[in-house]
């Protein structure tokens, strides 16, 4: 907070104390944050022999690509990670939609039967039927193993959109009535007029249903079989178990710097970087949106 | 159609009260000329209805004899089920299972709340008196990335580092100990839930309270060096009560997720060792209920823990309301 570092004054002892205490405190978290990847990252990129003989600590020893260059040519991984793709872009867009479009009517004091709306949209975030029974609601539609599965159950998250609502409930009412008598209806209201007014919020949402589609682990446990339709996520966890299988089909002597551990990391790492790439994407709007968020109560 | 005359008077069938005809007349109206409206609800309220509604129905399952293989799909199935009451639920609480898996529960998501609740607290105001803008910013990111982590991936990054050849087992073989199985080892595993729930969501809390503290009025902070108040009262009397409306938020909706979290991670991470210290309700629902095919059983027990769940999240926010007036709707 700039207020506050500008009326800082070291006066006391207790003052530095406690700057002190906040780097150091906070430069350990960074560190404990950052060591675990740079591990995986190390043992991603070093030789089977370095790997196994334990020697890689947070710094590549005898660098290679052969390991990674495996998993992407000869695995499943992109495979996967296209499905985790498509779901997570389909999957969002439709979203945001389905989103936008009910909180907009939601966002009106005087529409009839909103506080109806509003009792359904609550209670069914607090009380919910459970695994089995969604699960033979998905069986009983025929949508086993399917990218509908894996998107129409997130479709919409209640609190997604009531954090949608508040924000439009907080915009002038003035723009929009001008807007009514200059005749416009209301599907053109909410897409020229209150959409790019809710730009904040939209990327904010949209950021939470995006992370949520993509790092969804469970439906793709439950609703896939066909191993073409594995996501992302379940491909790293099945590697991760089944890398030692994988080491001994590998017997020719291509493979002479895959090691077991490496196969693990190099997965992981590999899915680790999409997310390291929306990070500057992720840093710009989550931070303002989750001030508005908080200031909105 | 009727006419709106100028003093807004609506005739209708005689045997209706006036006022009532009044308010039935002005709804219909209303909804007429925003229609479109109603029209935007729609796909919403379509997909709730399927995902979040129709599975209500399916509650049933606990209450009968489910045989799924009956009539052309599952729904079906479950209404040509012969009705048995609560035998399945007193075939669960009877169950040794049923106390263990509610104490695995109640355990982790204690030890949870204990240790990791108060940290992004401190760690938002440790930030904000971290007066280098760079390292603020490098620390603040290098905290909340991992939030954005998937559970496999940081299941792959913790089974690296603490797994038999990793560098920590290493570390202790060279100074002579025995290698520790995290993974497996009845003590040490929930200690490994709850820290590596923190170090994925630490950082993702600590954003959240970081922006409630920046939304706090300056100038109580001008006010208090005024009057000569050290950085330590300031924080004990301004930052902190500030973020008690965020403190107790957050605290009633961990509160009300008691029942569910951790779910994909203790999924992800555990393994048949560890199961009678971490089979939580929903890991046992997934494995029991839906792996072995018992459905009444898992349906049962999920509509044990949604109701525990529901009755918690209202007395929450009704204590909440009560005592501090905030409520989360």
């Amino acid at each position: 907070m700039s207020n506050d570092s500008e009326l800082m004054k070291y006066n006391d002892r207790g003052e530095k104390a406690i700057s002190l205490v906040s780097y150091i405190i906070m430069g350990i978290a960074g560190l404990l944050a950052l060591a675990p990847c740079m591990h995986v990252l190390s043992k991603a990129f070093s030789s089977a022999s370095m790997v196994t003989s334990g020697q890689v600590t947070f710094f590549p020893r005898q660098p290679q690509m052969e390991t990674v260059s495996f998993i992407l040519t000869e695995t499943m991984f992109l495979e996967s990670l296209m499905n985790t793709l498509i779901v997570t872009v389909g999957g969002t867009i439709l979203s945001m939609l389905v989103t936008v479009t009910t909180a907009y009517p939601l966002s009106k004091p005087k529409l009839k039967g909103r506080k109806l709306f509003l009792i359904l949209y609550i209670f069914s975030m607090l009380f919910y039927g459970g695994m089995v029974p969604a699960y033979m609601v998905i069986k009983t539609l025929g949508l086993m193993d399917t990218y509908a599965a894996l998107i129409l159950p997130f479709i919409i998250i209640q609190f997604n959109m009531l954090i949608v609502k508040n924000y439009m409930e907080g915009l002038p009412e003035s723009i929009e009535e001008s807007a009514k008598i200059d005749g416009a209806r209301h599907f053109r209201i909410l897409f020229s007029i209150i959409c790019p007014m809710s730009v904040p919020v939209i990327a904010t949402v949209s950021l939470l249903y995006a992370v949520n589609y993509w790092n969804n682990y469970l439906h793709a446990m439950l609703y896939t079989s066909s191993p073409g339709k594995k996501t992302l996520q379940l491909f790293i966890y099945d590697t991760i178990y089944s890398a030692e299988t994988m080491i001994e089909k590998l017997m020719t002597s291509e493979a002479t710097n895959v090691s077991v551990e490496g196969i693990r990391s190099a997965t992981v790492v590999l899915s680790i970087i999409p997310i390291v790439l929306m990070y500057p994407g992720i840093q710009r709007f989550f931070v303002q949106g989750i001030t508005i968020g908080s200031v909105k109560g | 159609m009727f006419k709106i005359t100028g003093c807004q008077h609506k005739r209708g069938t005689a045997s209706l009260p006036g006022t009532q005809q009044l308010i039935f007349r002005k709804s219909f109206l209303y909804m007429k000329e925003n229609g479109s409206l109603y029209l935007m609800l729609i796909p919403g309220f379509f997909f709730l209805f399927i995902y979040k509604f129709i599975p209500l129905y399916g509650i049933s399952i606990a209450f009968k004899d489910f045989n799924i293989f009956l009539g052309n799909n599952p729904f079906q199935a479950i209404a040509q089920s012969d009705w048995v009451g609560f035998d399945h639920f007193q075939r669960l609480f009877a169950g040794s299972q049923f106390l263990k898996v509610l104490s695995n529960t109640l355990i982790i998501n204690f030890y949870k709340i204990i240790f990791l609740f108060p940290l992004p607290v401190i760690t938002a105001i440790m930030l904000t008196e971290i007066m280098n803008k760079a390292y603020k910013k490098a620390m603040q990111t290098l905290i909340y990335i991992p939030y954005f982590f998937s559970w496999s991936i940081v299941f792959g990054i913790f089974y690296s580092l603490l797994g038999s050849y990793g560098p920590v087992n290493i570390g202790l073989k060279e100074v002579g100990l025995d290698s520790v199985m995290f993974f497996s080892d009845h003590k040490l595993f929930r200690g490994l839930l709850v820290f590596t729930e923190g170090w994925k969501e630490i950082g993702w809390n600590t954003v959240i309270y970081l922006a409630a503290i920046t939304s706090i009025d300056p100038t109580l902070f001008e006010a208090a060096w005024v009057d000569g108040a050290t950085k330590f009262q300031k924080i004990i009397h301004i930052t902190i009560p500030g973020l008690f409306p965020t403190i107790i938020l957050m605290l009633i909706m961990k509160i009300g997720h008691i029942l569910d979290t951790g779910f994909e991670q203790i999924l992800i991470m555990y393994n048949p060792a560890v199961y009678d210290v971490a089979d939580v309700i929903q890991t046992y629902v997934y494995r029991m209920g839906l792996g072995q095919m018992d459905f009444s059983l898992g349906t049962a027990l999920g509509l044990f823990n949604s109701l525990i769940a529901f009755i918690l999240i209202i007395s929450a926010n009704a204590a909440s309301r009560k005592l501090l007036g905030r409520s989360i709707w």
